[in-house]
């Protein structure tokens, strides 16, 4: 099998997956970052319905992104007639919450908060993510369709078994459902892909000054990984080579915030 | 009497890590459903004094909580010596402690700095353990290697299973200094990817048989003045 005939299995499975959401699904939505992962997705979710995406793209605005995920998010967003929804938690940011007042907590309100209250006010039962099971261990356990309740928690001990590529909607109350096209992609897949598929590219991903950055997130917690990766062919290239983790220069990861918060919980801190 | 504290040993990495000396001739599983939490300050204050202390101990204040000596089943004891136990006697260089593990979090302090702080108020608490032993009726020792390293480290086994070994050591070296030997834990531990959080397994282990059946840390109060009474 040559790289190209795994990427068209891996593009099959993907658009399978969102049709099957948009099938199951009365009011879906694909949550979009501007970062490489989530493009992908939300190119897929446009292949799959030949050129348009049929529901609401919607990005999470924290302020403290930076300038060039904007002009990225709103140059993309008009080429490719998305329809785009930016979620702000206006109260916590007018509040003065910030970074500086807990990586945790400022991740909760400007992001989780943000989404929660998104999701009340528009009734999204789906969203798709553009979540992979190689990018940390917790999100090894992930399955494609995600069952979430009203507080986002997920129950991995108790999940759909997916059997024969059947995804069946639980029978009990939950919220919405997650679904996860590009699970089972690796870094270097959605690299690949962007490559085939000649996508655009958030520059923030291109060296400078023997730095790059890898993963994105707010500016506050996101730093650049040493590279000169400055074209799409020397990042897959760079990928290929690499042992560090991907996420390495993101602050605040998910089993890092969940043991703080823990801690903090049982009066550690 | 002798009373091992080890906080968060867990009855299954005990297993996992063949730590023999830790397993006596009676161990097994404490039953901590009372409790809404497992804290460490309200289990360790329930084991002192036999009564369910959470409600009295706010979470904001546990670090400065204190039972009195009356109120615990030392009173029971002629000559007793407690070393570094929480909510009786617990050492200020644990502040630091903490401060480190928030700054791990925050990223202004390493896991070395923080292991390195843990070991050495481990060898400090062992030292004068050590010292003490055979001199009193009763000699309580709190270790807490296992939660504090696994706090941060509980996936990493080669950092696990020296810590471990490093008590089944302690458990060795006490296993003939008294007729009556308590090895017991306030809770145990789960995996949270690398990291470690508090589970409601909590130990227990005798040098004698007791025929105990998953006792309640409330209920070593009574047992330990039954022992006295013997």
């Amino acid at each position: 099998m040559t790289m190209n005939d795994h990427l068209q299995k891996l593009e099959k499975m993907s658009i399978t997956l969102i049709r099957e959401a948009k099938a199951q699904f009365k009011n879906p939505a694909v949550l979009w970052s501007t970062g490489k992962d989530s493009t992908a997705t939300v190119w897929l979710c446009k292949k799959a319905f030949f050129g348009k995406v049929p529901f609401p793209v919607v990005h999470i605005d924290t302020s403290y992104k930076f300038p060039q995920i904007y002009q990225f998010r709103d140059k993309i967003a008009k080429e490719w007639e998305l329809n785009l929804i930016v979620a702000r938690n206006e109260e916590a940011i007018k509040k003065g919450m910030s970074p500086k007042k807990g990586a945790l907590d400022c991740c909760t309100a400007l992001k989780t908060e943000a989404l929660k209250n998104l999701i009340e006010e528009r009734e999204f039962d789906a969203l798709i993510m553009a979540i992979r099971r190689d990018e940390h261990g917790i999100r090894a356990k992930e399955r494609q369709f995600s069952p979430r309740d009203e507080n986002f928690h997920w129950n991995y001990k108790d999940q759909p078994a997916e059997l024969w590529n059947l995804y069946v909607k639980p029978s009990e109350d939950f919220s919405h459902m997650r679904v996860h096209p590009i699970l089972t992609w690796t870094e270097f897949n959605v690299w690949e892909y962007m490559k085939q598929e000649k996508l655009p590219v958030n520059p923030l991903y291109f060296a400078k000054n023997g730095k790059r950055y890898r993963s994105l997130g707010c500016m506050p917690c996101t730093v650049p990984v040493e590279s000169t990766a400055s074209n799409i062919d020397e990042i897959v290239e760079e990928i290929r080579t690499s042992v560090s983790p991907e996420r390495a220069g993101r602050s605040q990861d998910k089993e890092k915030a969940y043991m703080m918060q823990k801690l903090r919980s049982l009066g550690y801190m | 009497m002798i009373i091992l504290a080890l906080d968060a040993l867990d009855l299954e990495q005990v297993k996992k890590y063949n730590c023999k000396h830790l397993l006596q001739k009676e161990y097994g599983k404490t039953d901590l459903s009372d409790f809404k939490q497992p804290r460490t300050v309200v289990l360790w204050s329930s084991f002192l004094t036999g009564k369910n202390m959470e409600s009295q101990i706010p979470i904001k204040t546990q670090w400065e909580f204190k039972v009195k000596p009356e109120q615990t089943f030392l009173k029971y004891f002629e000559k007793y010596k407690t070393i570094d136990v929480p909510a009786f006697s617990h050492k200020p260089s644990h502040v630091k402690e903490r401060e480190l593990l928030k700054g791990y979090f925050e990223e202004k302090a390493t896991v070395e700095e923080f292991d390195e702080l843990v070991w050495k108020i481990h060898e400090e608490n062992k030292k004068e353990f050590f010292e003490a032993l055979g001199k009193f009726d009763l000699l309580m020792g709190y270790f807490n290697l296992a939660d504090s390293i696994g706090h941060l480290s509980f996936g990493i086994t080669e950092k696990m299973a020296k810590v471990y070994q490093e008590l089944d050591q302690l458990a060795e070296k006490i296993k003939d200094a008294d007729d009556h030997i308590l090895i017991i834990s306030d809770h145990g531990m789960k995996a949270i990817g690398r990291y470690g959080d508090h589970n409601r397994n909590g130990f227990y282990s005798f040098n004698h048989k007791m025929g105990l059946n998953l006792p309640k840390i409330t209920n070593f109060y009574d047992l330990i003045r039954r022992q006295l009474e013997k």
